[in-house]
């Protein structure tokens, strides 16, 4: 297991975002976790990836337990995620961006640069790498999200919905370029609203609402689970 | 000639010009006008190290130029020990200091940032202004302190001339200069631009970005200690309305914001056009209307910024680059 969480809570004031979240996740597949709006996914990713300190339970990353860990020690340690809301650099080039990904592991501008370019030839972005960031489309600079993210040669990626508010076309595109990110050997844990890219990409999906997991399983199980029908949809769309 | 060979040699051209220039400038007014442009491109140079790259807006560089300035003045002053020396250990606790206020003020953003360093600053003018004696040394309060000027020559930092300080700080700021460019671009400098510009994305990219900063922030006083020495030795007399004073402060970041905050050349531009509005208002407006360049100076911030938002080094870097083009008949390899 590279990741292993084990009664996660995460309290803000009287609010339990979190509550008792147990989930594993085996090396080198894709692990999608689903809920509806507000079920506290996002709150789940940030207090793997160290921007929260859980209040209770804990995170066994590599079999080491990372619970209060600063997130740019965890990037180091092979731990690397993107934003919900992209945050590029704006007023740098897109080679500027990813090389302050790949400045996580080594020391020199010309290795850091030399890898960003790989990065980003794998990424098919390598003919933007001069724009400045601030001037891409909303769908490029998803993928400079996952480019800086990767270019810190991360064990384990986590993805935070990085297809939303794209076009059809442009997230099978994203589709393919997640594969190929797990291929090349990296685990990732994906959070996405778009069913059609996680059912297509999860070997397994976790479901959350209200902060619990209600459900678990291959992405076809999970679809038919009544408990997630009941979640996204109501009672009333439940066969009896 | 290509454009490469143009591109190094305009460099050196310049350089040879400025060191030639007190050959052609014989006013010491002049040439003190000229030494005060540098002085100030160097202090805003050192200051860009953390209110350029690191995107925060430091308003208390006069504390490190007051430590500097009094640090080397009383080791002189009482031990005999040479400024040379003194400008090393005033840089090295000014960089202490540094760390000091960083370490709690990195916590805050934007406004909130400005003011703490004010208020530290301005509390190390008011504890200087009312201390005659720390321990073994004496700051002499509001009175400050005076160089006797006996020992001329280049072992004391003190020359009867304005030649030798016009050549001091000109390296100086060259030097301060080649530093900066080469931090700029190295995993430092990438790492303080990141955590400026967006510090949550700097942080899941492996960067300690509160860290970045404390090491700015401690070459970065240690550096404006320096010219504090200089300052001192310049002037033989230091008091803490001159030394630790909120106008130098001031008018640091306005040199930076004018000039291009976070570029290489912004704070030697902005220096260029805003030392001599300001030593020309107090020859002119002085006695009538003081204080008057503060007003011009906020003047050309707004009208800078309203048209120019990143820097006077916007637009004139375009256009050292056509010009490059236009003289070597190439186009920049893009």
């Amino acid at each position: 297991m590279i990741l292993k969480v084990e009664g996660l809570t995460k309290e803000f004031g009287g609010l339990r975002a979190i509550d008792n979240l147990s989930m594993e996740i085996p090396a080198g597949g894709i692990m999608g976790l689903i809920g509806p709006n507000g079920a506290g996914k996002s709150t789940a990713f940030n207090c793997i990836a160290g921007v929260y300190a859980p209040t209770a339970g804990r995170i066994f990353f590599n079999g080491e337990n990372i619970g209060g860990q600063k997130p740019w020690d965890l990037c180091k340690k092979g731990l690397a995620r993107t934003f919900q809301i992209v945050k590029p650099f704006a007023s740098k080039t897109v080679l500027y961006n990813v090389t302050v990904g790949s400045f996580a592991t080594c020391e020199r501008r010309s290795e850091a640069e030399a890898k960003a370019l790989e990065v980003l030839k794998f990424l098919n972005l390598h003919d933007k790498k001069d724009m400045l960031s601030g001037n891409l489309t909303i769908a490029d600079r998803k993928r400079l999200e996952i480019a800086r993210a990767l270019a810190t040669e991360p064990k384990l990626l986590l993805l935070d919905e990085v297809m939303a508010g794209l076009r059809p076309s442009e997230v099978d595109e994203v589709v393919e370029m997640i594969r190929k990110i797990r291929d090349s050997g990296v685990t990732i844990l994906l959070i996405e609203h778009i069913m059609r890219a996680i059912m297509a990409l999860s070997d397994r999906v976790v479901v959350i609402q209200f902060g619990k997991k209600i459900s678990e399983g291959e992405p076809a199980e999970v679809a038919a689970d009544p408990n997630v029908i009941k979640a996204y949809l109501g009672d009333e769309y439940v066969a009896s | 000639m290509t454009r490469n060979t143009l591109q190094r040699l305009l460099p050196l051209a310049l350089l040879a010009t400025v060191l030639c220039l007190p050959l052609a400038v014989r006013s010491a007014t002049y040439l003190h006008i000229m030494i005060l442009v540098y002085l100030y491109a160097y202090l805003t140079t050192s200051w860009n190290l953390v209110g350029g790259f690191a995107g925060v807006l430091p308003l208390g560089h006069a504390a490190f130029f007051g430590i500097g300035a009094y640090t080397s003045t009383i080791l002189s002053l009482q031990y005999g020990i040479s400024p040379w020396l003194g400008m090393l250990v005033g840089g090295v606790i000014a960089a202490a200091v540094g760390v000091l206020i960083g370490l709690p003020t990195f916590k805050m953003r934007g406004a909130y940032f400005a003011l703490a360093t004010i208020a530290f600053a301005e509390g190390f003018r008011v504890m200087v202004e009312n201390i005659d004696k720390l321990g073994p040394f004496a700051l002499n309060g509001p009175r400050g302190l005076q160089i006797p000027p006996l020992n001329f020559g280049l072992a004391e930092m003190m020359f009867s001339g304005k030649e030798p300080y016009y050549y001091i700080i000109l390296i100086m700021l060259v030097a301060v200069l080649l530093l900066t460019s080469f931090i700029s671009r190295s995993k430092l400098g990438y790492y303080l631009n990141a955590g400026g510009e967006e510090p949550e994305a700097a942080m899941a990219l492996g960067i300690n970005v509160a860290r970045a900063k404390v090491i700015a922030m401690a070459m970065s006083s240690f550096l404006t200690a320096l010219a504090g020495t200089f300052y001192a030795q310049l002037n033989l007399y230091i008091h803490p309305k001159s030394a630790f004073s909120l106008d130098l402060s001031f008018e640091i970041a306005f040199i930076a914001l004018i000039g291009g905050r976070g570029s290489i050349v912004g704070p030697v531009l902005g220096a260029l056009l805003l030392r001599p509005v300001s030593d020309f208002s107090r020859i002119y407006f002085g006695d009538t209307l003081p204080g008057m360049h503060l007003i011009i100076f906020g003047v050309i911030l707004i009208l800078v910024m309203t048209f120019q938002p990143r820097g006077l080094q916007e637009p004139l870097t375009r256009l050292y680059e056509r010009l490059l083009d236009r003289l070597s008949g190439e186009r920049r390899a893009a």
